[in-house]
C-alpha cells in the first residue's frame, strides 16, 4: 500500500470553443451513433494535445496560485500525442516555465493514463502538475468518431491541499480488443462486442473498488470513464454508487469523448459545482482501472478555473473541413525556412514572450537580439517576460493569394481567411514591445486596430516532420465591445 | 567627384513570356538600351556591370551576373549581382553612379532581370515572401500582401485613409499604363473594378496589388569625361540617396511610413540641392497602392497623412501638380522584381528626352525614382535632370 502524500491544490480545464451539435452530425451522416452526446468539442486546426494541455495547465497553476517554476514533477497523460517518439514534457514544461530539473514523465496508450498520473501525483511529496489532454479520432462514420471530442484537465497536487486524496487503487486484468489503436493508425477501433466490453469495464472497476476504503453513501459525484454518455452509468454498479451520483459529474454529453482527459474534466466540473466528495474512476481498455477517492475539508473547496463553454457552433461542412477529411494537405513548393536549431534558440520568445530590457536605456526589445532598437547600443539584455496581454497595432485578414504556402492548409481549415497583425505586448512595468502574431478569431472581419488581445500557444506549422509551437493571440472580447 | 550621366536606358515588354529566360530578357533590354545611345556602345566600351535579380524560383542564384552579362556579349568585365529584394536594380544604378564618380569606371551597365511566371502556383508564394522577415513576420502568416495590408490598416487608423483612396491610386496607374506599350496590364480600370475586386489581404483587393512579371531593364551610366562621345542629350544623375531599416515591419519606429524612404529621399535632395517642389514627376514603388500613398508622404510631396487625398484629388495624375508613375507603375506596367528599379529609370529617361509619347509630362526637367526593397528594409532614391536644366 503506497502512502498518500498530496492532495489537489488547483484545477484547470480547457475545452476548445467550437462545438458541433449531434443534430448536425446526424444530418450529415444520416445517422448518429454516439449515445447521449448532444454536442461535442472540435479542436481548432492548430490545436493538439500539447496546446490544450498548455491551456489547462496555465489555468490550474493560476487557480493554485503557483508559478510554473515551482513545479517539481510534470506528468503528461494523452492517448493522442502528436508524436510517437520525443518527450513532449520538455516542450510543455518550457511553455509553462517548469524547471529543467523537474521530474517528468509521459503516460500514453490508455484512457486510464490521466487518472494513473493523478494517483502518481497523490503519492508524491513534492508539487506535481498532472496534465491530461486528448483529442481522439475514429473512422469517419463510426460511433467512436461521432463521439470524439477534445479537451484537457490539469491538476496541481501538493501536501496539505484543500482537496484531500483519501484513498487510491489500481487494478488490471487482460481484456484485449475492447478499444484499441494499432501501430501506425490515427483512429481508435473497437470490436464492439457489447457484453464483453461491459464485462471488462465491470471487472476492472469492481476489482479496484474492492481495494478502496470509502463510504459509497458519502460520494457526492462519481467522475467515471466516459467515451460516450451511456458508458459512465455502467460504472454505477461496480463502484457502488447510484446513477444520480454519476450524473453529478457528467460533462461528456456536452464535450464528447475527451479520451484520457474525460475523467479529469468530469472531476473539474463536479468540483466547480460544489461536490465535496468525488470518486474518480479511470478506465483503459486492456483493461486497467485507477480510482481515487477525494474529499474537500469543510469550507475548503480547491480553486478551479474552467474554460469549457462552447460559444461557436459548427456546421457539418465546417466540421468535415476541420477534421481534415477533405483538405489536400500542405502544397509542395516549399515554405519559408527557419531551421530547427534557429527555431529552438527562440523558444523563450515563442513560448513565454521573453523580451530583453536594455540596461542602458531601459527599452524593451523583442526578440532580444542585436543592438538595442532605441539607443543602438550593443548590450547584454536583461530577460523580461512580457505580459500575455497586448493591443493590435496593425492588422490584415489574409484571403486567397495572400498566404505563404506553409499556411495554405491552415487557411483552408480556417475557412479561407485568417487574421494576422502586429501586437504591442504589455511590459511587466509599463512600456510595450511589438511582435507579429497570428490572430485567432472565428470572425476575423470584426477585428480592428486597437483591439485588446491575449496570447496563447498553438501549432505554427510542421516542417521536416517537426512541429513548431509558438504564441498566437486571440481577442479579449469583453475588452473590445464596440 | 565626377558627375555621372544616364546616356541610355530601355526595357523589354513587361508581362509573361514563356519563351524567354532571365538571360534572353536581359540581352534584349541591353541591346535596346544600346540603341538609345546616339553614339552607340560597343561591348569593349563597358567597364563594369551591375545586375539586379532576386532569382525568383531559385534559378542561378550563384554567379547570376556573369551568366547574364556573358549572354549579352559583355565578357570579361567585372559584373556583380545586386540583391536588395525589389530595390535590387535601384541599387545597381547606385553602384554604377559610385563606380563612375570614384573614377574606377567610365561606362557602367546597370540593370535587372527577373522571370516570375514559369514557377508553379504552389512555389511562387514562397518566393514572393522570401524577402520578408523570416523568423517572426512570416511565421505569423504573412507574405508582402499581408504586411502592406497591415501598413494600410495602421495608416487608416492613424490618418483616416480610405480604401477608396487606395483604389484611386490603382485607377490612375492603369490610366497611365494604358498609354505605355511596354505595360503588362495596359488597360484602364474603374473605381468600381478596384473596389469590388477579390480581397487578397484585407483591406487590399487584387487591384491594390501589383502583378507577377517577367522582364528586364537596362541603363547605361557614363562619366562626365566621356559623356560627350556618346550623346548630346545627357541626363545628369544629380541625387543618389539610399537607406535601410529593420526587415520586419514590427522592428520599425513607424508602421505608417517607411523611415528608410524618408532618409533616402533627404539624402538625394541634399546631394541634388533641390527640394520636393523642384521635382516635375516621379516614378515611385507602388507594389501595393498603400505604398504609393506612403511614397507621396516620404518624398514630401505632401504632409504625412495627406497622401490618400493627393491621389483622390488627381494631383498625381498626368496633368496634375506632380505626375507620379506615368509609366503605369508597378501596378500596371508590372513588377519584375530585379528589373523594377532600372525600369523606373527607363521611364525617367524617356520623359526627360521628351520621348514619352501621349503620356509625356509637359516641360519635364527633373524626375525622381523611388525604389523600395521588401516593405522598406532597403530604399534607393535617384534624382535625374534633363539636358535643358542649366547646370
Amino acid at each position: 500500500m503506497r502512502a498518500i502524500e498530496s492532495g489537489v491544490a488547483g484545477i484547470g480545464a480547457y475545452v476548445p470553443d467550437q462545438r458541433i451539435p449531434a443534430s448536425a452530425l446526424r444530418e450529415g451522416w444520416g445517422q448518429f451513433l454516439a449515445r447521449g452526446i448532444s454536442t461535442k468539442a472540435v479542436p481548432a486546426p492548430d490545436e493538439d494535445a500539447v496546446t490544450m494541455g498548455y491551456e489547462a495547465s496555465i489555468r490550474a497553476l493560476a487557480a493554485a496560485d503557483v508559478d510554473g517554476s515551482e513545479v517539481e514533477r510534470l506528468l503528461f497523460a494523452s492517448t493522442t500525442l502528436p508524436v510517437a517518439e520525443e518527450d513532449l514534457t520538455a516542450r510543455l514544461g518550457a511553455m509553462l516555465s517548469v524547471p529543467e530539473t523537474a521530474i517528468r514523465s509521459t503516460v500514453t496508450g490508455s484512457t486510464a493514463a490521466g487518472v494513473q498520473c493523478l494517483v502518481e501525483g497523490a503519492c508524491s511529496s513534492g508539487r506535481t502538475l498532472v496534465v491530461a489532454s486528448d483529442c481522439p479520432y475514429g473512422a469517419p462514420d463510426d460511433a467512436i468518431e461521432h463521439a470524439a471530442g477534445a479537451g484537457a484537465a490539469a491538476f496541481v497536487l501538493e501536501p496539505d491541499a484543500p482537496l484531500t486524496v483519501m484513498d487510491i487503487a489500481e487494478y488490471a486484468l487482460p481484456y484485449p480488443g475492447t478499444r484499441f489503436r494499432n501501430k501506425g493508425s490515427e483512429t481508435v477501433d473497437s470490436l464492439s462486442i457489447t457484453s464483453y466490453e461491459r464485462e471488462s469495464l465491470k471487472r476492472a472497476l469492481s476489482g479496484a473498488a474492492s481495494q478502496l476504503d470509502y463510504d459509497t453513501n458519502k460520494v457526492a459525484a462519481a467522475a467515471v470513464h466516459a467515451p460516450d454518455a451511456a458508458i459512465p452509468y455502467r460504472g454505477s454498479e461496480p463502484l457502488g454508487v447510484d446513477n444520480e451520483t454519476v450524473a453529478a459529474a457528467m460533462i461528456v454529453d456536452e464535450i464528447g469523448d475527451a479520451g484520457t482527459a474525460g475523467v479529469g474534466l468530469a472531476l473539474a466540473s463536479a468540483v466547480a459545482d460544489g461536490a465535496d466528495s468525488v470518486l474518480v474512476a479511470g478506465y483503459g481498455s486492456g483493461a486497467t482501472a485507477a480510482l481515487l477517492c477525494l474529499e474537500s475539508a469543510a469550507d475548503q473547496a480547491p480553486p478551479v478555473e474552467l474554460t469549457i463553454e462552447g460559444r461557436r457552433r459548427l456546421s457539418f461542412a465546417e466540421y468535415v473541413r476541420l477534421r481534415g477529411e477533405v483538405t489536400s494537405g500542405a502544397p509542395e513548393g516549399g515554405g519559408g525556412y527557419v531551421s530547427v536549431p534557429t527555431w529552438q534558440r527562440s523558444l523563450a520568445q515563442r513560448y513565454r514572450l521573453e523580451a530583453g530590457r536594455c540596461p542602458t536605456c531601459k527599452e524593451l526589445n523583442f526578440p532580444p537580439t542585436g543592438v538595442c532598437s532605441a539607443c543602438g547600443t550593443s548590450v547584454e539584455y536583461e530577460p523580461v517576460e512580457l505580459k500575455r496581454s497586448g493591443t493590435l497595432e496593425a492588422l490584415s485578414v489574409i484571403s486567397q493569394g495572400g498566404a505563404p504556402p506553409e499556411f495554405a492548409e491552415l487557411q483552408t481549415k480556417y475557412g479561407g481567411a485568417y487574421a494576422t497583425g502586429i501586437v504591442a505586448f504589455d511590459g511587466p512595468e509599463g512600456g510595450s514591445a511589438s511582435a507579429p502574431a497570428f490572430v485567432l478569431d472565428a470572425e476575423p472581419d470584426d477585428l480592428a486596430v486597437g483591439d485588446r488581445v491575449e496570447a496563447t500557444i498553438r501549432r505554427i506549422y510542421t516542417q521536416e516532420g517537426v512541429t513548431r509551437y509558438g504564441f498566437k493571440v486571440a481577442p479579449v472580447e469583453e475588452a473590445n465591445e464596440r | 567627384m565626377r558627375d555621372a550621366y544616364l546616356i541610355g536606358a530601355a526595357q523589354t515588354d513587361f508581362g509573361a513570356f514563356p519563351k524567354e529566360s532571365y538571360r534572353s530578357l536581359f540581352r534584349q533590354a541591353y541591346e535596346a538600351a544600346v540603341e538609345t545611345v546616339p553614339g552607340g556602345i560597343e561591348p569593349e566600351d563597358v567597364d563594369e556591370a551591375y545586375v539586379g535579380m532576386l532569382s525568383i524560383g531559385g534559378r542561378q542564384i550563384g554567379l547570376s551576373a556573369p551568366a547574364v552579362a556573358e549572354h549579352a556579349g559583355l565578357s570579361n568585365i567585372p559584373c556583380t549581382r545586386l540583391e536588395n529584394a525589389c530595390a535590387a536594380s535601384g541599387y545597381a544604378i547606385r553602384d554604377a553612379v559610385q563606380a563612375v564618380k570614384s573614377g574606377m569606371a567610365d561606362i557602367v551597365v546597370a540593370g535587372g532581370t527577373e522571370v516570375m511566371n514559369d514557377v508553379s502556383s504552389e512555389t511562387l508564394p514562397y518566393w514572393l515572401g522570401v524577402s520578408g522577415e523570416m523568423e517572426w513576420e512570416r511565421m505569423a502568416g504573412t507574405t508582402f500582401a499581408g504586411v502592406y495590408a497591415q501598413i494600410a490598416s495602421a495608416h487608416m487608423a492613424e490618418y483616416g485613409t480610405t480604401r477608396e483612396q487606395l483604389s484611386h491610386v490603382a485607377v490612375k496607374s492603369h490610366q497611365h499604363g494604358a498609354m505605355n506599350p511596354h505595360a503588362q496590364l495596359g488597360f484602364e480600370c474603374s473605381l468600381e473594378d478596384a473596389e469590388n475586386a477579390q480581397i487578397v489581404a484585407d483591406p487590399l483587393t487584387l487591384y491594390h496589388c501589383c502583378p507577377t512579371t517577367d522582364g528586364a531593364a537596362v541603363t547605361i551610366v557614363a562619366s562626365e569625361d566621356v559623356v560627350e562621345e556618346y550623346t548630346d542629350e545627357p541626363i545628369r544623375i544629380v541625387g543618389a540617396g539610399a537607406a535601410s531599416d529593420g526587415v520586419g515591419l514590427f522592428q520599425r519606429d513607424s508602421y505608417t511610413n517607411l523611415p528608410a524612404a524618408r532618409a533616402a529621399a533627404d539624402r538625394a535632395y541634399e546631394m541634388a540641392d533641390v527640394g520636393p517642389n523642384d521635382i516635375d514627376f516621379a516614378e515611385v514603388h507602388d507594389c501595393f497602392s498603400i505604398a504609393e500613398i506612403m511614397a507621396y508622404e516620404d518624398l514630401q510631396f505632401c504632409e504625412p497623412g495627406e497622401g490618400g487625398r493627393l491621389a483622390e484629388e488627381g494631383k498625381t495624375a498626368l496633368g496634375g501638380q506632380i505626375p507620379v508613375n506615368t509609366s503605369g507603375g508597378l501596378k500596371s506596367k508590372g513588377h519584375p522584381i530585379g528589373a523594377t528599379g532600372a525600369g523606373q529609370a527607363v521611364e525617367i529617361f524617356k520623359q526627360l528626352r521628351g520621348e514619352a509619347g501621349e503620356r509625356q509630362v509637359e516641360g519635364a526637367k527633373r524626375g525622381l525614382a523611388h525604389n523600395v526593397g521588401g516593405s522598406g528594409g532597403a530604399v534607393s532614391v535617384h534624382i535625374f535632370e534633363g539636358p535643358e536644366v542649366d547646370t
